[in-house]
């Protein structure tokens, strides 16, 4: 295994430093997450904790990678 | 501002909020047809259920390349399976549809979950959790130089200590499961008979925990990440 891949791995052992919110509050925001990110606004300031969570959790970073695209190609 | 409960706190049902006023008008017209009776709704039913079938076969497409092992015909298989099984969600949860976001990318989102968990889901089909303890030497791989292989290996068993002396058999096995051996959260939930939601709770509690133990312990975790560039 390459180095790169332990540092992914520590980095899925320790998890996002902040605070963060779970799988199901942020299935029930990533629509509105999404569209303030297309519309260029700070989804982020919106919905605290749901960034962190992406970055924790890699089925849900998976799920909005998705809907982002979907959504910036019906935008195009 | 969001009233999105954080991982460990207490959530609470929030009060229903009326549609904002502001609402777009295919958004309005998608309640309204759906929520009517008769041809409007069936006709309604049935745009949605090819609204949805796009965004499934849109995923699927988008993960085709990680799952060699489907041909064609299961990728369409899926895409319906993950169509028809977000038209019975959303058709569900209509009245949870709050005007936050435009109504198709609320609909949406439930297509990509589904799809998404039946690909995870279908990729591990008959294949086994790896043991703990292969999960760990699975990070000292053969070939390295000695040198590089004794800083990973004290980093390795650094984690491996704090692990095992901190965290509880079933935070263990889900921390190692998810982090170390990269189970997907759907397919780990699935085996251990529980929901997605209270599996990442369990992983947060874990991690949390290993954060404050390396803290106590004079080890800054995140100089941990830097040193294994």
């Amino acid at each position: 295994m390459e180095p790169r891949d332990l540092n992914d791995v520590v980095g899925r052992l320790l998890g996002p430093a902040g605070p963060e919110i779970g799988c199901d509050a942020c299935f029930e925001e990533l629509d509105r997450y999404v569209e303030l990110e297309v519309a260029g606004e700070d989804a982020d300031a919106a919905i605290p904790g749901l960034w962190a969570h992406l970055d924790g959790c890699p089925a849900c970073r998976e799920e909005h990678e998705s809907l982002r695209a979907l959504v910036d190609g019906e935008a195009a | 501002m969001s009233g999105a409960t954080l991982v460990g706190e207490v959530s609470t049902a929030p009060p229903k909020p009326a549609l904002p006023p502001d609402l777009d008008q295919e958004s309005r017209e998608w309640l309204h047809d759906l929520r009517a009776g008769g041809g409007v709704r069936e006709a309604a039913v049935a745009r949605l259920h090819a609204l949805l079938l796009k965004a499934a076969r849109f995923e699927v497409s988008r993960r085709r390349a990680t799952h060699p092992h489907l041909r064609g015909d299961d990728f369409d298989d899926h895409s319906q399976q993950a169509a028809d099984d977000a038209l019975v969600s959303v058709l569900r949860r209509l009245d949870d549809f709050r005007g936050a976001s435009r109504f198709t990318t609320w609909a949406y989102k439930f297509a990509l979950l589904e799809a998404a968990v039946k690909l995870r889901k279908r990729a591990w089909q008959g294949r086994e959790i790896p043991l703990e303890d292969d999960a760990w030497s699975s990070l000292l791989a053969e070939g390295m130089e000695p040198a590089a292989l004794a800083e990973q290996g004290e980093l390795v068993a650094t984690l491996k200590v704090a692990i095992d002396s901190i965290l509880t058999e079933h935070q263990r096995r889900v921390l190692v499961a998810l982090a170390i051996d990269g189970v997907p959260i759907d397919v780990l939930a699935d085996r251990l008979d529980t929901t997605r939601g209270a599996l990442y709770k369990t992983l947060h509690d874990a991690r949390r925990k290993l954060r404050a133990h390396l803290e106590a312990s004079g080890l800054a975790p995140d100089a941990m990440l830097e040193e294994t560039d």
